[in-house]
């Protein structure tokens, strides 16, 4: 009857073009804007947006669904604008929102057939799909319970599912792990991090909880009061730069000296060394989509090399000032420390 | 086992038949309120006088004019019977369209499920039709339905000496009637559904609108002031129903002025459903 979402099935689109572009968005509600400049262009990946409570991250999801209306050629989702096809590009996403989602009265099953129904699935095909989508994501047991009494944990399961049952290209994911106990969070960061990385989704990943994204993405977009601080790889500070942890005996001053020259800080931090390495590594390579090796412990065999690189480095330092160290250890830079170092850096400005 | 390691499939659409999303929210709209008991009886209720007009008709077909009087107009397939019909139901009428929509659109907005309707290709007309047409549904089950049927039976019983009349002009005057004043009521309550989240509030307010207004209207016109008849929110769409079903006006004022105010009610309940059904809330 509705031809127009007939093309919901990913076989049938012939469609090339993946990436989300957004150019220069600036959006306000009342007169403050919520979202100034940003610009990025995203190829699928796992994708964290990350930010501060109030910093636009609902607000950037929801203008990517076609939620708001924003002048044409500021948003293109799939290569279509979505100032004018929101809708037929809202069949090829799917939404997961942070609170509610969740239609009460309705079993699971019911629910997720019901919006498979809605994006233009025919009737039979989004009740297979209700069951198919409804077992993937764990609640095959629970799906004809009705939805008010899922548990949170199993609620969240739930929004997964309506926003899997179309089979979406991107899954845009506000706060899917909000609320849940360690060992839900677990099994939807499982989940998420299984579709980003097996099933072939663009997913991108609104959370306050940097674990979540250090967990499932490779990428990081970073707001702050509406502007875009960071687009970067996840592991783009790890390529950057690296540092060590020193401590051992000898001719210290000569060391740190020796040191200031090679590195890109040297600081005290106790009886510890700190010393930090640049390891000349380029993010916006590693955004563009550069995976590197990666060995079977799930660690770039470029970040062994490196590591092995900049001990090398220092150890070579150290035996030309006859400092003798006994411990050389790399510290890892996690997630956290990029994110405050960027929000910080933007504060001092 | 992690849970994803059971597997997940692309979609291959079977190509069957897709259906706009409009009708996806009328069907299921319509069919939840039936999965309940006392819905179903609330219905059977809402057909008796239905039966009871059938007896009649059935009876005075069998009897000649000997029960006319039995009745009177009420019990006649003339414009004025069915519309005499009709205003007999309105106390199913309030109460079906409260249980059923009241809770429509407020509901989705107390669960945020407007952003989940509006995540999905369909837009604010797809929403509103299809929520409009669930208590349209319910409408039209105690008004025009139970007039078809009295039209066919009255056209069997009196073995077609009613003729076209019967059997055509009155039902498509009373459909006519009842699209109108079950589309404007039905627009009216979701207006109500769409401004709160609690169903208990819209229960009342729709409670003063529908039932207080018409007594309100009823104690004015006691005391003269009949011109005052224009508070009364159902007595309009009955008094401009006469328009459209050749019958004499219901109330003191002019049936072009009801279907004026009606018409304003749907224009004015459109223009708040356009507000506040929204995927995204704005707050200041």
């Amino acid at each position: 009857m509705d031809s127009s979402r007939d093309n919901v099935n990913r076989t049938d689109q012939g469609q090339t073009d993946t990436r989300i572009v957004v150019d220069d968005l600036t959006f306000a509600y009342l007169r403050d804007p919520v979202l100034q400049g940003v610009s990025f262009t995203l190829q699928k990946n796992a994708i964290g947006l990350l930010g501060p409570n109030g910093s636009g991250k609902t607000t950037l999801l929801r203008a990517l669904l076609g939620h708001l209306r924003v002048p044409p050629g500021k948003v293109s989702v799939l290569g279509l604008d979505m100032a004018r096809e929101a809708r037929s590009v809202r069949a090829r996403l799917g939404w997961m929102p942070e609170r509610g989602g969740v239609i009460e009265g309705m079993s699971g099953v019911a629910l997720v057939a019901y919006m498979g129904e809605l994006a233009g699935m025919p009737t039979r095909d989004a009740m297979q799909r209700a069951h198919e989508v409804l077992h993937y994501v764990g609640l095959a047991d629970e799906r004809y319970r009705p939805c008010q009494t899922y548990s949170q944990g199993m609620r969240q399961r739930l929004k997964l599912a309506t926003a899997l049952v179309h089979d979406p290209q991107w899954l845009l994911l506000d706060e899917p792990t909000s609320g849940l106990d360690p060992k839900g969070r677990v099994a939807i960061l499982e989940l998420v991090g299984d579709l980003a990385g097996h099933k072939g989704f663009g997913v991108i990943l609104s959370t306050h909880l940097l674990a979540d994204v250090e967990a499932v993405c490779r990428e990081i977009l970073v707001l702050r009061e509406g502007k875009l601080l960071a687009h970067q790889s996840v592991t783009a500070d790890t390529a950057r730069r690296q540092v060590f942890e020193v401590e051992g005996f000898g001719p210290e001053e000569a060391f740190l000296t020796a040191l200031r020259a090679e590195a890109v800080s040297v600081e005290r931090d106790g009886r510890l060394i700190l010393v930090t390495l640049d390891c000349g590594g380029d993010s916006d390579d590693e955004v563009a989509g550069g995976e590197g090796r990666t060995s079977e412990d799930g660690v770039g065999q470029d970040d062994h090399l490196r590591t092995a690189a900049g001990a090398r480095r220092i150890l070579a330092v150290a035996q030309r000032t006859d400092y003798a160290p006994r411990r050389l250890r790399r510290r890892p830079i996690s997630l956290a420390d990029t994110f405050y170092e960027l929000i910080d850096t933007n504060e001092s400005r | 086992m992690p849970v994803y390691e059971r597997g997940y499939t692309h979609w291959e659409s079977t190509g069957g038949r897709t259906y706009p999303p409009w009708w996806v929210i009328a069907r299921r709209g319509i069919t939840e309120p039936l999965r309940s008991r006392w819905f179903l009886l609330l219905l059977v209720l809402a057909w008796i006088p239905a039966v009871v007009k059938g007896t009649i008709i059935y009876v005075k077909a069998r009897t000649g004019n000997l029960l006319d009087l039995l009745g009177g107009g009420w019990a006649s397939l003339s414009g004025d019977g069915v519309l005499a019909f009709i205003e007999g139901q309105r106390f199913f009428v309030f109460l079906l369209m409260a249980i059923v929509g009241a809770r429509l659109i407020a509901m989705d907005r107390r669960d945020n499920g407007l952003a989940l309707y509006f995540s999905r290709p369909l837009g604010m007309f797809d929403y509103i039709a299809g929520k409009t047409l669930i208590v349209l549904f319910y409408y039209l089950c105690v008004t025009l339905f139970p007039v078809y049927a009295l039209c066919v039976f009255g056209y069997l019983v009196s073995a077609g000496t009613t003729g076209v009349n019967t059997l055509v002009v009155i039902p498509l005057q009373t459909t006519l009637f009842c699209l109108f004043a079950g589309v404007g009521m039905s627009l009216v309550l979701l207006a109500f559904s769409s401004v709160g989240k609690r169903t208990i509030f819209i229960t009342v307010w729709w409670t003063i609108l529908f039932m207080g207004s018409e007594a309100i209207s009823a104690l004015f016109a006691a005391g003269g002031f009949n011109w005052l008849e224009f508070l009364n929110f159902a007595g309009q769409y009955h008094n401009a129903g006469s328009l459209l079903l050749g019958t004499e006006p219901r109330l003191d004022i002019p049936p072009v002025v009801s279907m004026f105010l009606t018409l304003l009610y749907a224009v004015l309940a459109l223009l708040i459903l356009r507000r506040f059904v929204r995927p995204v809330e704005v707050v200041s």
